[in-house]
């Protein structure tokens, strides 16, 4: 007797909505005798905007690194919108855009240069890639700067042309590591409502950082990783369980250091 | 203050000890060539004593050193911390005891102590009598106090320059005139004193106008000492001494400026000609070309690389020039010389790229695209290296007096490019390694443990490019009786062709090593430091 379908089967568009934008399944790496990540499953939904949260040293950097396909993994898969990063590296790299923690661009090249070399590197004829450089230097309010070297840029400038470089090709998923380090607010701000705004329109966005209070402010879903394994993962809601996702952050790592006891000295009261 | 950032200066000495190997054998390499300058020096004046020109050759010298002090620090600013008044910028120091350590620090150290030694030279080669030799130590003394004053002033006033990204540039290009002058007395001195044209004869009356600088001056005073004119000696002795003293005075008045300015990374402006990148109607390879293009022309290290090989092209033909030796083989060397130094600063493109190969790896996502980026930076790199092996070979041809043997050159200049290119190709895929800028370097040097890689990559693309020629020398040697008609387009064509298809040939089989293995190359780029 064949059971009685629940309802009508999936179709493909529900399949493709139902399959994670990142899955990654059993990563592993290892520097000599240090384990830098030690497994990670993980799962981000399409249209998420997903943040990787955990102290120095926590394996952030070569996980990402390893899931855009920068790094080889020793143990693992990676797939991203179902195509497998390690795999199929021709059209996984098509979908996907990165921003690197320490933002080494290509500093010899004007801002506005440096955009267009990498929308015309990712395919886009270049009549497309100066006009997407354009709006793109626009929205990050690099405009008046588009002249100058990027070798002459601060933190926060290279950060954004970093991010546009990382756009202008439309990926579907955005990696991005430590986006904020070094950034004044109001860059900041700039690159915070682009984010929001990406992810709005269905894209998926995972970036990585060590900023609670942001992490807790934009991200949708939250996965914490200590010592190359998540603890931790889900909404950011049920991360935080009630708490301030700094509180939790310190709960589920564990507070380091012993609060400078033999520092007597230290303060004006202390004459 | 003095005495701690004296055992500031012998502490950071002292870390180099215990620091990496390559910092540990640089250390002991440059106080082992400190103690030789020393000794070398030493004898060198030591041996003046009865030479006519004794005083126009200590003049010189003295005058050469000062000039050595004041460029060096120049080009290695950064090397010691205790160069850069910023580094001190956040300490509540007033100026004055500042600039007298700062002064004390700069004394210490292998370099100065070698200086003094050296100079201590001129109490045997040119003090006579016990007050001369006095006269001798005190003037070795302000020697070496005048040199180290004139290198802290023109440090110091140049350090806000020297911090920002264009000072730097300009301080590297520097290098460009320095290796040039190297060369030309190198080739042309030898030379010169093997045929007896130059001997210690062709000094005398050279200090005309070199006798009234303080190292001229600091010379003389030990002559008249030693002449029976103790006035004018010490008189001179003073005139160096108060130059040292408004020397030191500017430089105090310069560090507390230097103090109070120290950050610069703001002053930039526009760069010229930066739009829209070239080449846009050539795919994925002409992207690339388009970015090396650009660098060509902007990274100082770039340019340098292309002046050293326009440099050396010149220089190997010297003797052809000089009219010794045979014309057409001063040509043919030059232009082998110039493709394969095309080679050889590009055997290593990735590492040279640095951690931004990253953004581009992100686009290199099979062979095809592999193949694009090689061929990409082939474009560039002749779109000058061809133009380099047409113009010199002819110039030469047409010095020497043979303005045919142009062609000839330029016949082995294309194969020699061709072949440059694809060795240059090969090793980047084969043999990557990560590089850092090193102060006083003309170019990025492979970091510690990497020395292996770069030096099969420099004499391997120096080898395989004479190699590879060899076939198109063999014609230009074996048609020397056929019809210049003939054979000039012949050679000129089967040169060309071939340095074509040696590159095409170095592109594929380049894309097809580094396919499987480009995030090994992303991580070696990136431990690069430019």
């Amino acid at each position: 007797m064949v059971e009685p379908a629940a309802g009508p089967p999936p179709t493909a568009p529900a399949q493709a909505q139902a399959q994670p934008a990142i899955a990654v399944r059993g990563l592993r790496k290892s520097f000599g005798s240090k384990e830098a990540v030690a497994g990670i499953d993980l799962d981000i939904a399409r249209g998420s905007l997903a943040g990787l949260v955990g102290p120095n040293g926590a394996g952030k950097t070569t996980s990402l690194s390893m899931m855009t396909g920068l790094l080889r993994p020793d143990m693992g898969t990676v797939t991203i919108n179902g195509v497998s990063v390690w795999t199929d590296p021709v059209s996984a790299k098509a979908i996907i855009g990165v921003v690197p923690a320490e933002v080494r661009l290509f500093d010899r090249l004007s801002g506005e240069e440096l955009l267009e070399y990498s929308g015309r590197l990712h395919g886009l004829p270049a009549t497309d890639a100066r006009a997407r450089t354009q709006q793109l230097l626009d929205v990050l309010d690099l405009k008046d700067d588009a002249k100058r070297l990027v070798a002459d840029y601060s933190t926060g400038m290279r950060k954004k042309a970093a991010l546009g470089c990382a756009l202008i090709h439309n990926p579907q998923v955005l990696f991005l590591d430590e986006p904020l380090e070094g950034v004044d607010p109001v860059s900041a701000d700039v690159i915070r409502r682009l984010l929001a705004r990406f992810a709005a329109s269905g894209s998926t966005v995972l970036f990585s950082s060590h900023v609670m209070e942001l992490v807790e402010q934009v991200c949708d879903h939250v996965s914490i990783i200590n010592a190359g394994r998540i603890v931790v993962t889900g909404t950011t809601d049920e991360v935080r369980g009630g708490k301030t996702l700094q509180q939790a952050f310190i709960d589920l790592v564990g507070a380091r250091g012993n609060d400078g006891e033999g520092l007597s000295w230290l303060g004006s009261s202390s004459g | 203050m003095a005495w701690l950032l004296v055992r500031l200066k012998l502490r950071l000495l002292g870390n180099a000890l215990r620091s990496t190997t390559g910092a540990k054998v640089s250390f002991i390499l440059s106080t082992i060539f400190a103690a030789a300058v020393a000794v070398g020096l030493f004898i060198s004046l030591a041996t003046l004593r009865h030479n006519g020109a004794a005083v126009d050759l200590t003049a010189v010298t003295f005058t050469t050193f000062a000039f050595g002090w004041l460029i060096l620090p120049l080009l290695t600013f950064g090397l010691d911390a205790t160069l850069d008044p910023a580094t001190l910028a956040l300490y509540p120091l007033r100026t004055r005891p500042l600039a007298t350590g700062l002064l004390a620090a700069s004394a210490a150290g292998a370099w100065p102590a070698a200086n003094v030694i050296g100079d201590l030279g001129i109490t045997v080669g040119l003090a006579h009598g016990a007050f001369a030799v006095f006269i001798a130590v005190i003037a070795v003394g302000l020697q070496v106090l005048f040199c180290i004053t004139l290198a802290r002033l023109v440090t110091t006033a140049l350090a806000g320059l020297l911090r920002s990204r264009r000072g730097r540039d300009l301080a590297a290009l520097a290098l460009i005139p320095l290796f040039a002058l190297y060369e030309t007395f190198a080739q042309v001195i030898p030379n010169m004193a093997e045929k007896g044209s130059l001997t210690a004869a062709s000094f005398t009356g050279i200090d005309q106008w070199l006798r009234w600088l303080p190292p001229g001056l600091a010379a003389h005073s030990v002559v008249d000492a030693s002449t029976g004119h103790p006035a004018t000696a010490i008189a001179r002795l003073a005139i160096v001494a108060a130059v040292i003293v408004v020397l030191a005075a500017l430089w105090a008045r310069s560090l507390g400026r230097a103090l109070v300015t120290a950050d610069t990374s703001t002053q930039s402006a526009a760069v010229r000609g930066a739009g829209t990148l070239p080449f846009p109607r050539s795919g994925l390879r002409g992207t690339v070309a388009a970015r090396f293009w650009v660098y060509q022309r902007r990274d100082p290290s770039a340019l340098i690389v292309w002046a050293i090989t326009v440099i050396v092209s010149v220089v190997v033909s010297v003797s052809s020039l000089r009219g010794q030796g045979n014309p057409l083989g001063g040509v043919l060397l030059s232009a082998g010389f110039g493709g394969a130094f095309v080679g050889v600063f590009h055997s290593n493109a990735v590492g040279i790229t640095g951690p931004a190969f990253l953004f581009e790896a992100l686009a290199l996502p099979d062979r095809r695209a592999l193949r694009a980026w090689f061929a990409g930076q082939d474009q560039a790199l002749a779109l000058i290296g061809v133009p380099l092996v047409i113009v010199i070979p002819f110039l030469l041809a047409a010095i020497t007096g043979h303005p045919l043997n142009g062609f000839l050159g330029v016949a082995v200049g294309l194969a020699a490019v061709g072949a440059g290119l694809a060795l240059s190709n090969l090793f980047s895929a084969w043999l990557p390694y990560p590089v850092e800028k090193r102060a006083g370097s003309p170019t990025p040097r492979a970091v510690g443990g990497y020395t292996g890689q770069a030096l099969v990559g420099t004499l391997g693309s120096m080898i395989g490019v004479a190699i590879l020629v060899s076939p198109v020398v063999v014609g230009v040697a074996l048609t020397g009786s056929a019809a210049s008609a003939i054979r000039m387009p012949a050679l000129l064509a089967a040169g060309a062709l071939w340095g074509f298809a040696l590159s095409a040939a170095g592109v594929a089989i380049a894309a097809s090593a580094a396919e499987g293995k480009l995030p090994e190359l992303v991580q070696l780029a990136a431990r690069s430091k430019l």
